[in-house]
Protein backbone atom coordinates (compact mmCIF):
# COMPACT_ATOMS: atom_id res chain seq x y z
CA UNK A 1 0.00 0.00 0.00
CA UNK A 2 1.14 3.53 -0.83
CA UNK A 3 1.09 5.03 2.63
CA UNK A 4 2.53 1.96 3.59
CA UNK A 5 5.80 2.42 2.14
CA UNK A 6 5.80 5.86 3.25
CA UNK A 7 5.70 5.28 6.33
CA UNK A 8 8.07 2.74 6.80
CA UNK A 9 10.61 5.49 7.51
CA UNK A 10 8.72 6.36 10.18
CA UNK A 11 7.98 3.15 11.40
CA UNK A 12 11.47 1.37 11.73
CA UNK A 13 13.08 4.16 13.93
CA UNK A 14 9.90 3.86 16.17
CA UNK A 15 9.70 0.25 16.19
CA UNK A 16 13.43 0.43 17.45
CA UNK A 17 13.14 3.06 19.76
CA UNK A 18 9.87 0.89 21.97
CA UNK A 19 11.84 -2.19 21.26
CA UNK A 20 15.21 -0.41 23.14
CA UNK A 21 12.77 0.73 25.82
CA UNK A 22 10.82 -2.76 26.40
CA UNK A 23 13.74 -4.67 26.46
CA UNK A 24 16.03 -2.57 28.77
CA UNK A 25 15.79 -5.19 31.65
CA UNK A 26 17.07 -7.58 29.47
CA UNK A 27 19.77 -5.22 28.54
CA UNK A 28 20.12 -4.87 32.21
CA UNK A 29 20.34 -8.60 32.89
CA UNK A 30 22.81 -9.43 30.21
CA UNK A 31 25.25 -6.34 31.30
CA UNK A 32 24.76 -7.20 35.27
CA UNK A 33 25.26 -11.31 34.32
CA UNK A 34 28.95 -10.66 33.17
CA UNK A 35 30.13 -8.36 35.56
CA UNK A 36 32.20 -8.72 38.59
CA UNK A 37 30.85 -8.16 42.18
CA UNK A 38 33.12 -5.09 42.72
CA UNK A 39 31.44 -3.67 39.18
CA UNK A 40 28.06 -4.38 40.20
CA UNK A 41 27.92 -2.52 43.15
CA UNK A 42 29.57 0.72 41.67
CA UNK A 43 28.09 4.06 41.88
CA UNK A 44 27.18 5.38 39.16
CA UNK A 45 26.60 2.49 37.29
CA UNK A 46 27.77 1.52 33.97
CA UNK A 47 26.90 -0.78 30.90
CA UNK A 48 30.13 -2.37 30.07
CA UNK A 49 31.93 -4.71 32.53
CA UNK A 50 35.52 -3.81 33.12
CA UNK A 51 36.21 -7.28 32.81
CA UNK A 52 33.85 -10.17 31.34
CA UNK A 53 33.44 -12.45 34.46
CA UNK A 54 32.58 -15.72 32.41
CA UNK A 55 33.60 -17.59 35.23
CA UNK A 56 29.84 -16.34 37.03
CA UNK A 57 28.12 -19.04 34.20
CA UNK A 58 29.93 -21.55 36.72
CA UNK A 59 29.61 -20.55 39.92
CA UNK A 60 25.95 -20.04 39.79
CA UNK A 61 25.92 -24.18 39.41
CA UNK A 62 28.57 -24.87 41.87
CA UNK A 63 28.40 -22.01 44.52
CA UNK A 64 24.30 -21.92 44.70
CA UNK A 65 21.24 -24.22 44.52
CA UNK A 66 20.70 -23.42 41.24
CA UNK A 67 20.93 -27.29 39.78
CA UNK A 68 18.56 -28.32 42.66
CA UNK A 69 15.95 -25.16 41.88
CA UNK A 70 15.95 -26.28 38.29
CA UNK A 71 15.64 -29.73 38.78
CA UNK A 72 12.34 -28.77 40.93
CA UNK A 73 10.71 -26.85 38.06
CA UNK A 74 11.56 -29.64 36.14
CA UNK A 75 10.28 -32.34 37.54
CA UNK A 76 7.04 -30.24 38.76
CA UNK A 77 6.39 -29.06 35.23
CA UNK A 78 6.93 -32.43 33.68
CA UNK A 79 4.88 -33.59 36.15
CA UNK A 80 2.27 -30.88 35.44
CA UNK A 81 2.19 -31.58 31.77
CA UNK A 82 1.60 -35.43 32.26
CA UNK A 83 -1.12 -34.97 34.55
CA UNK A 84 -2.89 -32.05 32.81
CA UNK A 85 -2.82 -34.23 29.09
CA UNK A 86 -4.07 -36.80 30.84
CA UNK A 87 -7.01 -35.52 32.14
CA UNK A 88 -7.72 -32.46 28.78
CA UNK A 89 -6.96 -34.92 26.30
CA UNK A 90 -10.45 -36.93 26.56
CA UNK A 91 -12.55 -34.66 28.00
CA UNK A 92 -11.66 -32.16 25.01
CA UNK A 93 -12.50 -35.55 22.94
CA UNK A 94 -15.68 -35.81 24.41
CA UNK A 95 -16.99 -31.58 24.01
CA UNK A 96 -15.62 -32.12 20.69
CA UNK A 97 -16.87 -34.78 19.28
CA UNK A 98 -19.81 -36.82 21.37
CA UNK A 99 -23.75 -35.95 21.64
CA UNK A 100 -24.57 -35.86 25.17
CA UNK A 101 -26.74 -33.27 27.22
CA UNK A 102 -24.83 -30.77 29.14
CA UNK A 103 -22.12 -30.38 26.14
CA UNK A 104 -22.79 -26.37 25.80
CA UNK A 105 -23.40 -25.96 29.38
CA UNK A 106 -19.52 -27.80 29.86
CA UNK A 107 -18.15 -25.60 27.31
CA UNK A 108 -19.08 -22.93 28.61
CA UNK A 109 -18.09 -23.63 32.21
CA UNK A 110 -14.51 -24.06 30.72
CA UNK A 111 -14.47 -20.97 28.82
CA UNK A 112 -15.85 -19.19 32.64
CA UNK A 113 -12.99 -21.06 34.45
CA UNK A 114 -10.44 -19.89 31.62
CA UNK A 115 -10.00 -17.18 34.04
CA UNK A 116 -10.24 -18.17 37.50
CA UNK A 117 -7.87 -16.61 40.03
CA UNK A 118 -5.98 -18.51 42.42
CA UNK A 119 -5.88 -16.25 44.92
CA UNK A 120 -9.35 -17.54 45.60
CA UNK A 121 -9.01 -21.27 46.16
CA UNK A 122 -4.85 -20.60 47.56
CA UNK A 123 -6.33 -20.55 51.40
CA UNK A 124 -8.83 -23.55 50.60
CA UNK A 125 -5.91 -25.50 48.45
CA UNK A 126 -3.26 -24.75 51.11
CA UNK A 127 -5.54 -26.15 53.71
CA UNK A 128 -6.39 -29.37 51.52
CA UNK A 129 -2.79 -29.63 50.96
CA UNK A 130 -1.82 -29.98 54.51
CA UNK A 131 -4.76 -31.87 55.52
CA UNK A 132 -3.96 -34.61 53.48
CA UNK A 133 -0.05 -34.75 54.04
CA UNK A 134 1.01 -33.32 50.80
CA UNK A 135 2.66 -30.41 51.74
CA UNK A 136 6.09 -29.07 51.11
CA UNK A 137 5.76 -32.25 48.07
CA UNK A 138 6.34 -31.92 44.86
CA UNK A 139 3.18 -33.77 44.29
CA UNK A 140 0.95 -30.29 45.71
CA UNK A 141 2.29 -28.58 43.08
CA UNK A 142 1.75 -30.61 40.05
CA UNK A 143 -1.85 -30.95 40.92
CA UNK A 144 -2.70 -27.04 41.05
CA UNK A 145 -0.24 -26.25 38.46
CA UNK A 146 -2.25 -28.76 36.46
CA UNK A 147 -5.54 -27.44 37.67
CA UNK A 148 -5.08 -24.20 36.45
CA UNK A 149 -4.53 -25.18 32.96
CA UNK A 150 -6.64 -27.66 32.54
CA UNK A 151 -9.90 -25.24 31.47
CA UNK A 152 -7.85 -23.46 28.85
CA UNK A 153 -6.08 -27.01 27.56
CA UNK A 154 -9.60 -28.68 27.37
CA UNK A 155 -10.74 -25.56 25.42
CA UNK A 156 -7.35 -25.35 22.83
CA UNK A 157 -7.92 -29.40 22.30
CA UNK A 158 -11.73 -28.92 21.42
CA UNK A 159 -11.52 -26.22 18.79
CA UNK A 160 -8.19 -29.10 17.93
CA UNK A 161 -10.39 -32.18 17.34
CA UNK A 162 -13.25 -30.18 15.57
CA UNK A 163 -11.17 -29.36 12.87
CA UNK A 164 -10.39 -32.94 12.05
CA UNK A 165 -13.01 -34.27 9.30
CA UNK A 166 -15.54 -36.57 11.11
CA UNK A 167 -15.03 -38.84 7.53
CA UNK A 168 -11.45 -39.78 8.71
CA UNK A 169 -12.84 -41.23 12.05
CA UNK A 170 -16.09 -42.78 10.19
CA UNK A 171 -14.11 -45.09 7.67
CA UNK A 172 -12.21 -46.07 10.79
CA UNK A 173 -14.97 -47.40 12.23
CA UNK A 174 -16.47 -48.99 9.09
CA UNK A 175 -13.28 -50.40 8.78
CA UNK A 176 -13.91 -52.27 12.32
CA UNK A 177 -12.04 -49.56 14.38
CA UNK A 178 -13.89 -48.80 17.99
CA UNK A 179 -14.42 -45.68 19.26
CA UNK A 180 -11.51 -45.97 21.44
CA UNK A 181 -9.23 -47.31 18.63
CA UNK A 182 -10.25 -44.61 16.84
CA UNK A 183 -8.93 -41.84 19.52
CA UNK A 184 -5.81 -43.59 20.13
CA UNK A 185 -4.88 -44.74 16.31
CA UNK A 186 -6.31 -42.05 14.09
CA UNK A 187 -7.21 -38.74 16.13
CA UNK A 188 -4.42 -38.50 18.27
CA UNK A 189 -1.73 -38.70 15.66
CA UNK A 190 -3.11 -36.52 13.59
CA UNK A 191 -3.60 -33.92 16.35
CA UNK A 192 0.24 -34.05 17.43
CA UNK A 193 0.45 -30.10 16.95
CA UNK A 194 -2.76 -29.44 19.53
CA UNK A 195 -1.56 -31.75 21.95
CA UNK A 196 2.01 -29.82 21.42
CA UNK A 197 0.90 -27.01 22.08
CA UNK A 198 -1.57 -27.97 25.08
CA UNK A 199 1.60 -29.93 26.40
CA UNK A 200 4.13 -26.76 25.83
CA UNK A 201 1.65 -24.19 27.66
CA UNK A 202 0.97 -26.45 30.69
CA UNK A 203 4.53 -26.90 31.07
CA UNK A 204 5.61 -23.09 30.76
CA UNK A 205 2.14 -22.43 33.12
CA UNK A 206 3.80 -24.75 35.57
CA UNK A 207 7.53 -23.37 34.62
CA UNK A 208 6.67 -19.88 35.63
CA UNK A 209 4.56 -20.65 38.85
CA UNK A 210 5.13 -18.71 41.76
CA UNK A 211 2.53 -18.01 44.52
CA UNK A 212 0.96 -21.49 44.97
CA UNK A 213 5.17 -22.55 45.36
CA UNK A 214 5.69 -19.79 47.64
CA UNK A 215 2.42 -21.36 49.90
CA UNK A 216 3.54 -24.84 49.76
CA UNK A 217 6.93 -25.40 49.76
CA UNK A 218 9.08 -24.85 52.76
CA UNK A 219 12.11 -27.34 52.22
CA UNK A 220 15.04 -25.69 50.61
CA UNK A 221 15.83 -29.06 47.97
CA UNK A 222 12.00 -28.72 46.65
CA UNK A 223 12.13 -25.31 46.29
CA UNK A 224 12.02 -24.34 42.32
CA UNK A 225 13.22 -21.99 40.74
CA UNK A 226 10.71 -18.88 40.88
CA UNK A 227 11.19 -18.73 44.79
CA UNK A 228 14.80 -20.15 44.32
CA UNK A 229 15.67 -16.93 42.71
CA UNK A 230 13.37 -15.03 44.95
CA UNK A 231 14.51 -15.88 48.16
CA UNK A 232 18.08 -14.94 46.62
CA UNK A 233 16.95 -11.59 46.63
CA UNK A 234 17.72 -9.23 49.60
CA UNK A 235 19.03 -11.60 52.11
CA UNK A 236 22.57 -10.25 52.23
CA UNK A 237 23.81 -7.41 49.47
CA UNK A 238 22.45 -9.50 46.73
CA UNK A 239 24.96 -10.68 44.52
CA UNK A 240 22.48 -8.91 40.95
CA UNK A 241 25.36 -10.59 38.62
CA UNK A 242 24.37 -14.65 39.71
CA UNK A 243 20.78 -13.49 40.39
CA UNK A 244 20.57 -11.99 36.70
CA UNK A 245 22.84 -14.86 35.14
CA UNK A 246 20.62 -17.50 36.85
CA UNK A 247 17.49 -15.68 35.49
CA UNK A 248 19.05 -15.57 31.91
CA UNK A 249 19.26 -19.58 32.18
CA UNK A 250 15.64 -19.37 33.85
CA UNK A 251 14.09 -17.34 31.14
CA UNK A 252 15.84 -19.18 28.03
CA UNK A 253 14.13 -22.73 27.96
CA UNK A 254 10.25 -21.19 28.33
CA UNK A 255 11.45 -18.60 26.25
CA UNK A 256 12.32 -21.15 23.54
CA UNK A 257 9.11 -23.16 24.07
CA UNK A 258 7.09 -19.84 24.12
CA UNK A 259 8.29 -19.05 20.65
CA UNK A 260 6.65 -22.69 19.36
CA UNK A 261 3.56 -22.12 20.57
CA UNK A 262 3.06 -18.39 20.10
CA UNK A 263 0.63 -18.32 16.95
CA UNK A 264 -1.83 -20.75 18.27
CA UNK A 265 -1.86 -19.30 21.58
CA UNK A 266 -2.84 -16.04 20.27
CA UNK A 267 -5.66 -17.52 17.99
CA UNK A 268 -6.34 -19.68 21.01
CA UNK A 269 -6.93 -16.89 23.01
CA UNK A 270 -8.86 -14.10 20.41
CA UNK A 271 -10.89 -16.80 19.48
CA UNK A 272 -12.49 -17.31 15.55
CA UNK A 273 -11.94 -13.78 14.80
CA UNK A 274 -7.88 -14.27 14.13
CA UNK A 275 -6.15 -17.53 12.11
CA UNK A 276 -3.40 -19.17 12.96
CA UNK B 1 -22.48 -42.86 13.52
CA UNK B 2 -26.10 -41.65 13.30
CA UNK B 3 -26.69 -39.28 15.59
CA UNK B 4 -30.58 -39.56 16.00
CA UNK B 5 -32.34 -36.45 16.19
CA UNK B 6 -32.76 -35.85 20.00
CA UNK B 7 -36.63 -35.04 19.83
CA UNK B 8 -37.08 -38.63 18.99
CA UNK B 9 -35.54 -39.57 22.12
CA UNK B 10 -36.81 -40.14 25.81
CA UNK B 11 -35.16 -38.29 28.47
CA UNK B 12 -33.82 -41.54 29.61
CA UNK B 13 -32.38 -42.22 26.40
CA UNK B 14 -30.83 -39.10 26.02
CA UNK B 15 -28.97 -39.15 29.11
CA UNK B 16 -28.18 -42.59 28.64
CA UNK B 17 -26.71 -43.70 25.52
CA UNK B 18 -23.57 -45.27 24.38
CA UNK B 19 -22.30 -42.40 23.16
CA UNK B 20 -23.55 -40.26 26.35
CA UNK B 21 -22.03 -43.36 28.57
CA UNK B 22 -18.72 -42.76 26.83
CA UNK B 23 -18.41 -39.08 26.98
CA UNK B 24 -19.42 -39.42 30.76
CA UNK B 25 -16.33 -41.59 31.17
CA UNK B 26 -13.83 -39.54 29.28
CA UNK B 27 -15.04 -36.22 30.79
CA UNK B 28 -15.37 -38.38 34.30
CA UNK B 29 -11.53 -37.45 35.30
CA UNK B 30 -11.65 -34.00 34.41
CA UNK B 31 -14.29 -32.91 36.25
CA UNK B 32 -13.81 -34.91 39.20
CA UNK B 33 -10.60 -33.01 39.26
CA UNK B 34 -12.36 -29.90 38.89
CA UNK B 35 -14.20 -30.81 41.66
CA UNK B 36 -12.08 -31.59 44.09
CA UNK B 37 -9.50 -28.89 43.44
CA UNK B 38 -11.77 -26.28 42.48
CA UNK B 39 -15.41 -26.27 43.13
CA UNK B 40 -15.07 -27.85 46.33
CA UNK B 41 -12.17 -24.24 47.44
CA UNK B 42 -14.47 -22.25 45.99
CA UNK B 43 -17.39 -23.95 48.16
CA UNK B 44 -15.08 -23.80 51.21
CA UNK B 45 -14.15 -20.38 51.00
CA UNK B 46 -17.59 -19.03 51.10
CA UNK B 47 -18.29 -21.22 53.83
CA UNK B 48 -15.02 -19.56 55.98
CA UNK B 49 -16.22 -16.26 55.30
CA UNK B 50 -19.02 -16.89 57.31
CA UNK B 51 -16.78 -18.86 60.41
CA UNK B 52 -14.66 -16.53 62.85
CA UNK B 53 -10.90 -18.18 62.08
CA UNK B 54 -8.04 -18.89 63.82
CA UNK B 55 -4.07 -18.50 63.36
CA UNK B 56 -4.54 -21.76 62.42
CA UNK B 57 -6.94 -21.05 59.82
CA UNK B 58 -8.89 -23.41 61.85
CA UNK B 59 -13.84 -22.47 62.10
CA UNK B 60 -14.09 -21.40 65.48
CA UNK B 61 -17.13 -19.72 65.51
CA UNK B 62 -20.25 -19.22 62.94
CA UNK B 63 -20.95 -15.02 62.60
CA UNK B 64 -23.23 -14.81 59.91
CA UNK B 65 -22.65 -12.31 57.87
CA UNK B 66 -20.60 -10.23 60.33
CA UNK B 67 -17.34 -10.89 58.46
CA UNK B 68 -19.07 -9.06 55.53
CA UNK B 69 -19.78 -6.38 57.67
CA UNK B 70 -16.85 -5.53 59.28
CA UNK B 71 -15.09 -5.31 55.55
CA UNK B 72 -17.77 -3.15 54.37
CA UNK B 73 -17.40 -0.75 56.93
CA UNK B 74 -13.45 -0.59 56.82
CA UNK B 75 -11.89 2.14 55.13
CA UNK B 76 -8.40 0.24 53.75
CA UNK B 77 -10.66 -2.40 51.90
CA UNK B 78 -12.75 0.27 49.82
CA UNK B 79 -9.38 1.96 49.28
CA UNK B 80 -8.11 -1.47 48.20
CA UNK B 81 -11.33 -2.34 45.77
CA UNK B 82 -10.44 1.50 44.48
CA UNK B 83 -6.74 0.49 44.22
CA UNK B 84 -7.49 -2.53 41.95
CA UNK B 85 -9.81 -0.71 39.63
CA UNK B 86 -7.28 2.24 39.33
CA UNK B 87 -4.40 -0.76 38.78
CA UNK B 88 -6.90 -2.46 36.29
CA UNK B 89 -8.55 0.11 34.24
CA UNK B 90 -4.58 2.17 33.40
CA UNK B 91 -3.02 -1.64 32.97
CA UNK B 92 -5.52 -2.30 29.71
CA UNK B 93 -5.69 1.14 28.49
CA UNK B 94 -2.64 1.61 28.47
CA UNK B 95 -1.74 -1.78 27.20
CA UNK B 96 -3.99 -1.77 24.58
CA UNK B 97 -3.16 1.64 23.16
CA UNK B 98 0.76 1.12 23.38
CA UNK B 99 0.10 -2.91 21.78
CA UNK B 100 -2.15 -1.07 18.97
CA UNK B 101 0.18 1.27 18.12
CA UNK B 102 3.16 -1.77 18.12
CA UNK B 103 1.06 -3.78 15.99
CA UNK B 104 0.53 -0.77 13.70
CA UNK B 105 4.28 -0.65 13.36
CA UNK B 106 4.67 -4.47 12.63
CA UNK B 107 2.14 -4.04 9.65
CA UNK B 108 4.05 -1.96 8.33
CA UNK B 109 6.11 -4.59 5.34
CA UNK B 110 9.93 -3.95 5.48
CA UNK B 111 12.77 -6.64 5.65
CA UNK B 112 13.23 -7.77 8.71
CA UNK B 113 9.86 -6.98 10.68
CA UNK B 114 9.60 -10.67 11.19
CA UNK B 115 12.70 -10.46 13.64
CA UNK B 116 11.35 -7.12 15.15
CA UNK B 117 7.89 -9.46 15.99
CA UNK B 118 10.15 -12.13 18.00
CA UNK B 119 11.72 -9.24 19.96
CA UNK B 120 8.46 -7.61 20.51
CA UNK B 121 7.53 -11.22 22.49
CA UNK B 122 10.06 -11.57 24.59
CA UNK B 123 8.35 -9.49 27.74
CA UNK B 124 5.41 -11.82 27.25
CA UNK B 125 7.10 -14.85 27.01
CA UNK B 126 9.75 -14.50 29.88
CA UNK B 127 8.67 -15.51 33.07
CA UNK B 128 6.91 -12.79 35.03
CA UNK B 129 8.15 -13.58 38.79
CA UNK B 130 11.88 -13.45 36.65
CA UNK B 131 11.27 -10.96 35.07
CA UNK B 132 9.52 -9.25 37.90
CA UNK B 133 12.95 -9.78 39.99
CA UNK B 134 15.21 -8.44 37.13
CA UNK B 135 12.91 -4.79 37.24
CA UNK B 136 13.46 -4.87 41.42
CA UNK B 137 17.56 -4.67 39.91
CA UNK B 138 16.76 -2.10 37.23
CA UNK B 139 14.61 0.05 39.67
CA UNK B 140 17.93 0.08 42.10
CA UNK B 141 17.82 3.56 43.32
CA UNK B 142 21.67 3.97 43.89
CA UNK B 143 23.32 0.63 41.40
CA UNK B 144 20.12 0.26 38.87
CA UNK B 145 20.71 1.30 35.27
CA UNK B 146 17.32 3.01 34.72
CA UNK B 147 17.55 6.03 36.80
CA UNK B 148 21.49 5.81 35.68
CA UNK B 149 19.96 6.33 32.51
CA UNK B 150 17.55 8.62 32.98
CA UNK B 151 20.21 11.44 34.63
CA UNK B 152 22.66 10.43 31.85
CA UNK B 153 20.47 11.06 29.31
CA UNK B 154 19.23 14.29 30.52
CA UNK B 155 15.99 12.89 30.37
CA UNK B 156 14.93 13.14 34.05
CA UNK B 157 17.79 14.48 36.28
CA UNK B 158 15.51 13.63 39.07
CA UNK B 159 13.92 10.65 39.37
CA UNK B 160 12.56 9.33 42.77
CA UNK B 161 13.52 5.89 44.45
CA UNK B 162 11.24 3.90 42.42
CA UNK B 163 10.24 1.55 44.91
CA UNK B 164 10.84 3.76 47.85
CA UNK B 165 8.02 6.11 47.29
CA UNK B 166 3.97 5.53 47.62
CA UNK B 167 3.36 7.02 44.33
CA UNK B 168 6.30 6.10 41.96
CA UNK B 169 6.02 2.54 43.70
CA UNK B 170 2.39 2.23 42.72
CA UNK B 171 3.66 3.30 39.04
CA UNK B 172 6.23 1.46 39.03
CA UNK B 173 4.36 -1.82 39.75
CA UNK B 174 2.02 -0.51 37.16
CA UNK B 175 5.01 -0.53 34.23
CA UNK B 176 6.22 -3.79 34.89
CA UNK B 177 2.55 -5.35 34.81
CA UNK B 178 1.69 -3.15 31.98
CA UNK B 179 5.22 -4.19 30.34
CA UNK B 180 4.60 -7.53 30.50
CA UNK B 181 0.91 -7.29 28.65
CA UNK B 182 1.81 -5.43 26.01
CA UNK B 183 3.30 -7.92 23.63
CA UNK B 184 -0.27 -9.80 23.85
CA UNK B 185 -2.10 -6.91 22.57
CA UNK B 186 0.24 -6.20 19.89
CA UNK B 187 0.31 -9.80 18.59
CA UNK B 188 -3.21 -10.27 18.82
CA UNK B 189 -3.63 -6.92 17.26
CA UNK B 190 -1.81 -7.25 14.38
CA UNK B 191 -2.58 -10.97 13.39
CA UNK B 192 -6.30 -9.06 13.30
CA UNK B 193 -5.20 -6.64 11.15
CA UNK B 194 -3.50 -9.15 8.35
CA UNK B 195 -7.00 -10.92 8.79
CA UNK B 196 -8.49 -8.04 6.89
CA UNK B 197 -8.92 -8.44 3.48
CA UNK B 198 -6.52 -6.12 1.56
CA UNK B 199 -8.90 -5.34 -1.06
CA UNK B 200 -10.90 -2.59 1.61
CA UNK B 201 -7.42 -1.15 1.59
CA UNK B 202 -7.24 -1.21 -2.38
CA UNK B 203 -10.61 0.26 -2.78
CA UNK B 204 -10.03 2.76 0.13
CA UNK B 205 -6.95 3.98 -1.87
CA UNK B 206 -8.93 3.98 -5.15
CA UNK B 207 -11.19 6.53 -3.45
CA UNK B 208 -8.84 8.89 -2.07
CA UNK B 209 -8.87 7.80 1.63
CA UNK B 210 -5.67 8.86 3.59
CA UNK B 211 -3.59 6.42 6.26
CA UNK B 212 -5.70 8.07 9.26
CA UNK B 213 -9.06 8.01 7.75
CA UNK B 214 -7.86 3.75 6.67
CA UNK B 215 -7.56 3.33 9.62
CA UNK B 216 -10.78 5.12 11.48
CA UNK B 217 -12.82 3.30 8.88
CA UNK B 218 -11.47 -0.32 7.89
CA UNK B 219 -8.87 -1.19 10.51
CA UNK B 220 -10.85 -0.66 13.33
CA UNK B 221 -14.14 -1.77 12.82
CA UNK B 222 -11.97 -4.87 11.57
CA UNK B 223 -10.93 -5.07 14.61
CA UNK B 224 -13.80 -4.31 16.78
CA UNK B 225 -14.48 -7.38 18.36
CA UNK B 226 -10.89 -8.63 18.50
CA UNK B 227 -10.62 -5.62 20.67
CA UNK B 228 -13.34 -6.99 22.96
CA UNK B 229 -12.27 -10.15 23.63
CA UNK B 230 -8.31 -8.95 24.37
CA UNK B 231 -9.86 -6.11 26.63
CA UNK B 232 -11.97 -8.39 28.81
CA UNK B 233 -9.13 -11.05 28.78
CA UNK B 234 -6.53 -8.46 29.54
CA UNK B 235 -8.65 -6.90 32.41
CA UNK B 236 -9.18 -10.17 34.16
CA UNK B 237 -5.66 -10.88 33.91
CA UNK B 238 -4.21 -7.56 35.16
CA UNK B 239 -7.06 -7.74 37.93
CA UNK B 240 -5.67 -11.18 38.94
CA UNK B 241 -1.81 -10.31 38.84
CA UNK B 242 -0.28 -10.57 41.89
CA UNK B 243 3.19 -11.40 40.96
CA UNK B 244 4.34 -8.31 39.89
CA UNK B 245 3.62 -6.81 43.36
CA UNK B 246 4.11 -9.26 45.76
CA UNK B 247 8.21 -9.49 44.32
CA UNK B 248 8.64 -5.97 43.74
CA UNK B 249 6.71 -4.13 47.13
CA UNK B 250 4.22 -7.04 48.60
CA UNK B 251 1.71 -4.27 48.46
CA UNK B 252 4.21 -1.57 50.15
CA UNK B 253 5.42 0.99 50.97
CA UNK B 254 2.40 1.84 53.36
CA UNK B 255 -0.19 -0.24 51.23
CA UNK B 256 0.74 1.69 48.17
CA UNK B 257 0.56 -0.80 46.11
CA UNK B 258 -2.16 -3.33 47.93
CA UNK B 259 -4.48 -4.78 45.59
CA UNK B 260 -7.10 -7.45 46.51
CA UNK B 261 -5.32 -10.32 45.25
CA UNK B 262 -1.97 -9.10 47.43
CA UNK B 263 -4.35 -8.28 50.21
CA UNK B 264 -5.95 -12.42 50.14
CA UNK B 265 -2.27 -13.71 50.57
CA UNK B 266 -1.39 -10.72 53.16
CA UNK B 267 -4.01 -11.15 54.90
CA UNK B 268 -4.12 -15.11 54.70
CA UNK B 269 -0.83 -16.17 55.35
CA UNK B 270 1.70 -12.81 57.11
CA UNK B 271 -1.36 -11.79 59.01
CA UNK B 272 -2.69 -14.97 59.63
CA UNK B 273 -6.73 -13.62 59.57
CA UNK B 274 -8.22 -15.96 57.42
CA UNK B 275 -11.70 -14.58 57.86
CA UNK B 276 -10.69 -11.92 56.53
CA UNK B 277 -9.11 -13.26 53.45
CA UNK B 278 -11.93 -15.58 52.96
CA UNK B 279 -14.15 -12.38 52.38
CA UNK B 280 -11.84 -10.26 50.26
CA UNK B 281 -11.04 -13.65 48.12
CA UNK B 282 -15.17 -13.81 47.92
CA UNK B 283 -15.56 -10.86 46.51
CA UNK B 284 -12.32 -10.96 43.93
CA UNK B 285 -14.37 -14.48 43.09
CA UNK B 286 -18.00 -12.60 42.63
CA UNK B 287 -16.23 -9.47 40.33
CA UNK B 288 -14.77 -12.10 38.13
CA UNK B 289 -17.32 -14.21 37.85
CA UNK B 290 -19.31 -11.29 36.79
CA UNK B 291 -16.39 -10.32 34.17
CA UNK B 292 -16.40 -13.91 33.02
CA UNK B 293 -19.70 -14.35 32.20
CA UNK B 294 -19.60 -12.11 29.88
CA UNK B 295 -16.41 -12.74 28.22
CA UNK B 296 -17.41 -16.35 27.79
CA UNK B 297 -21.21 -15.59 26.46
CA UNK B 298 -19.33 -12.94 23.68
CA UNK B 299 -16.16 -15.95 22.88
CA UNK B 300 -19.04 -18.37 23.02
CA UNK B 301 -21.30 -16.89 20.15
CA UNK B 302 -19.14 -16.17 18.29
CA UNK B 303 -17.45 -19.86 18.15
CA UNK B 304 -20.91 -20.90 17.00
CA UNK B 305 -21.86 -18.15 14.26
Amino acid sequence: MKWQNRSRWVAIPLTVLILLILLFPFFVMLSTMLKSGQDVYTSPPFWIPTHVEWSNFVTVWTSYDLASYFLASLVIAVGATVLNTLLCVPAAYAVARLNFVGRKAALFLLLMIEMFSPVIVIISLFKIVTRVGLYDTFLSLIIVDALFTVAFNTWMMNGYFKTIPKDIEEAAMIDGCTRVQTITRIMLPIAVPGLVTIMIYAFIFAWNEFLFALSFISSKNLMPLTIGLYNFVGRWTTQWQYLTMAAFLAILPVLCLFYVIEKRLVAGLAGGAVKE
Amino acid sequence: MHSVSSHELSLKQRLWNPEARLAYVLMAPTVLFLAAFLFFPIGYVFVMSFFRTNKLSELTEFVGLANYVERLKDREFWETVGRSMVWTATGVVVKSLMGMVIALLLNVEYKGRKVMRMLFIIPWASSVPISALLWQWVYHPEFGLLNHTLKATGIWTNPPTWLGEQLSAFIACMWVDIWAGIPFFALVFLAGMQAIPPELYESGQIDGVNGRQAFRWITLPGLRDLILISTMLSAIWTFNDFNVIYILTRGGPAGATNILTVSVYMNAFVNLKFDKAAVTAVFVFLILTAVSIVYARFYFRKEND
